[in-house]
């Protein structure tokens, strides 16, 4: 068994609660490391690409990684890999913290489940083995309130991952919620939902050694170190929250379903302006030294608050009154829905509303109870809320008049938070993206906050930047290492490699760790080529290479432009 | 020139703007070092440290210190990693 590794994956089939070990050979783990890396991998091998991900038969993946259970920071993460039942395409989606080392502490590099379990279950694997229980009680309850019966039921010692009322009721874009922390993209929640698994409790007590815990230690402390410097003092000290205002300066803030990239009233959601009215406090994962978590208090309890979360729930939907779009992002944790599809389809359904398509007239831009209404409905799947769960793409396919247009996402998944028009460089990382539009798989944001491209008007020039980034964050999600840390990396491969070759002992350098990041991305064009995609996907909603951006007639992106830039990607690529 | 803070800088400022006197990016940069000291963390003589950047009006991102400034230019400081 090599080194960092369990050499194995535990197979289980939910239907019947059996289970078997699968051997992982060395060769397999160094070329698709762990992570997203081995997910798309053990899903190629399960034949998941032509699959309904909403089967029975398809493969649910919890991939772990050689690093985490390890000293360094914030490697105790998961991946979560399936075919997405909102894209129809890759969907690997990551959260942290205790899940990802009690999951591998359960002897295995990851977990695969298929099957479709007779009742509302719960998953348990510990020590005796693994064990399938009736989770009836738990129909409807949230997120939070399931991973604490669970643990009261079976330990405190357990670590659980759950999906809420969205995932049992199949919202496409449904998440997969641990300890306040979701895999949050591309509908995971509806996977699980779909195989009657409500929620999955892990312990275990198996370790995998070190090669060197010498050297492990010495590097861990001198990342430990350098991630209490300047490179990461945005997420320690404000949060992911400041990009607010970041981006409103600079006409990138999505607002009212992308119709402007400036918001009139971004400061009201500014995280100076909302901790001048509530109690902020920091958490952070397990593991992990930086603490970018701010919990703002909200009634008796506390709201995560993050970028994502605001622009989605507030700019995008127009709405202002933060007290309104805290409680939004809370009631998306509680239901289990990722924040950005959920705010992106709103705001779509808003506009439809705007233009007298959809009749349902309360639901208007800048409403802060219409916007709570939605995500109930959706939650639920109630009334409007039973289209809004499908997404943008198949809401505006059942609405028609050309909706699509502007619906906002890309091969399905809805747009995050960074206007194309503005940051163009994005926008080529958005329209290739294997699991659409995203901004975690593909950091060519990081491009155009630099000095290499100009942001309005990018050239082919900004074609390998673009790649680079989404290598990158390949071999990021696949070691696994949060991506808030990169920027104190002077050479992220040479010292990714130190730290694989500490934890394994391969001689593994660079330049190898490169052509892993490759593979890893090949990986996933090959599973979306298999589920069916074409070049024609590769694209922006017309809104986007029609319309410049009021007030920024230079941030505007014609359809000849981003062709070109996909089709310089393609060829740079090699595809 | 009219100087705007975002973010950690403007945290660590105290202020979101300011006016100040300089010809180039590198002498703007050494008179914040010197006039407000909070920054100067982020500050190496005349450049930023790597996880800050600077912008020229909203439109190029700028990182010379030779990079010149006229008096109605306004540079924005702020933080280089905009991953959310
Ligand atoms: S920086 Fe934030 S997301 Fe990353 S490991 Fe730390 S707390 Fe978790």
């Amino acid at each position: 068994m090599p080194f960092g590794y369990h050499g194995r994956y535990l197979r289980i089939d939910v239907s019947t609660g059996t289970s078997e070990y699968v051997p992982l050979s060395e060769a397999i783990l160094r070329q698709y490391l762990g992570g997203s890396g081995l997910g798309v991998k053990l899903l190629l091998d399960e034949g998941a690409a032509v699959m309904d991900p909403l089967a029975p038969e398809a493969p649910l993946v919890f991939a772990f990684s050689p690093l985490v259970g390890s000293p360094l920071t914030t490697s105790a993460k998961f991946a979560v890999v399936s075919k997405s039942p909102l894209t129809g395409r890759i969907n690997d989606s990551l959260a942290s913290s205790g899940f990802a080392i009690a999951g591998k502490a359960c002897g295995c590099d990851a977990i695969v489940l298929v099957g479709r379990a007779a009742e509302l279950s719960a998953l348990v694997i510990d020590e005796a083995g693994v064990r399938m229980e009736s989770a009836a009680e738990y129909r409807g309850a949230t997120c939070r309130e399931t991973e604490t019966g669970l643990k009261a039921r079976l330990g405190a010692n357990y670590r659980v991952a759950s999906i809420g009322p969205a995932g049992e009721h199949l919202v496409r874009y449904a998440t997969i919620s641990h300890d306040g922390r979701h895999a949050g993209r591309g509908g995971s929640g509806a996977v699980l939902g779909a195989k009657n698994v409500k929620a999955i409790a892990l312990r275990g007590t198996h370790r995998a050694e070190w090669a060197n815990p010498g050297e492990l230690t010495t590097i861990s402390k001198s990342l430990s170190k350098r991630s209490f410097g300047p490179a990461t003092a945005k997420y320690r000290e404000l949060g992911t929250a400041t990009n607010l205002l970041t981006f409103n300066r600079f006409g990138a803030l999505p607002t009212r379903n992308f119709q402007s990239g400036t918001f009139e009233e971004a400061a009201s959601l500014s995280p100076e302006q909302l901790s001048t009215t509530r109690s902020r406090t920091r958490e952070s994962c397990v593991s992990c030294t930086i603490g970018c978590e701010h919990i703002y208090s909200l009634g008796s309890g506390g709201v995560r608050v993050e970028y994502e979360s605001l622009f989605a729930l507030g700019s995008l939907c127009g709405v202002s009154d933060a007290d309104a779009v805290l409680r939004a992002s809370q009631r998306c944790d509680e239901l289990g829905l990722d924040t950005i599809s959920t705010g992106g389809t709103i705001a779509f359904a808003m506009e439809c509303v705007e233009r007298g398509w959809l009749d349902e007239p309360w639901l208007v831009f800048g409403s802060g109870d219409a916007l709570l209404r939605a995500i109930d409905l959706i939650g639920s799947r109630q009334g409007i809320g039973n289209l809004l769960a499908e997404g943008s793409r198949r809401a505006a396919d059942a609405i028609g008049h050309h909706s699509i247009d502007f619906a906002p996402q890309v091969k399905g998944l809805e747009i995050p938070g960074y206007e194309p028009r503005a940051l163009q460089t994005m926008a080529l990382g958005f329209a290739v993206g294997a699991r659409g539009a995203d901004h975690n798989r593909s950091g060519a944001y990081e491009v155009d906050f630099s000095d290499k491209v100009d942001r309005r008007h990018v050239t082919l020039d900004a074609v390998r930047h673009a790649i680079d980034t989404e290598d990158k964050a390949a071999l990021m999600d696949s070691m696994i290492i949060c991506k808030f840390l990169r920027g104190v990396f002077e050479d992220f491969h040479a010292e990714a490699a130190e730290m694989l070759r500490s934890v394994t002992g391969w001689d593994v350098n660079a330049d190898e760790l490169r052509e892993t990041a490759k593979r890893i991305i090949s990986a996933k064009r090959q599973f979306n080529l298999l589920a069916g995609w074409t070049p024609a996907e590769d694209t922006l909603p017309e809104r986007f290479l029609s319309t410049p951006l009021p007030n920024d007639p230079d941030a505007s992106l014609s359809r000849e432009r981003l062709d070109s830039l996909v089709a310089e990607y393609h060829r740079q690529r090699g595809w | 020139m009219h100087v705007e803070f975002l973010g950690v800088p403007r945290q660590r400022a105290g202020i979101s703007e300011l006016e100040v006197q300089a010809n180039t990016l590198g002498q703007l940069l050494g008179t914040l070092a010197t006039q407000i000291p909070p920054l100067g963390e982020f500050i190496a003589v005349d450049r930023l440290h790597s996880s800050f950047i600077a912008n020229l009006n909203g439109d190029q991102f700028i990182s010379d210190p030779a990079t010149p400034l006229v008096k109605d230019d306004r540079v924005l400081i702020l933080s280089a990693d905009a991953g959310g």
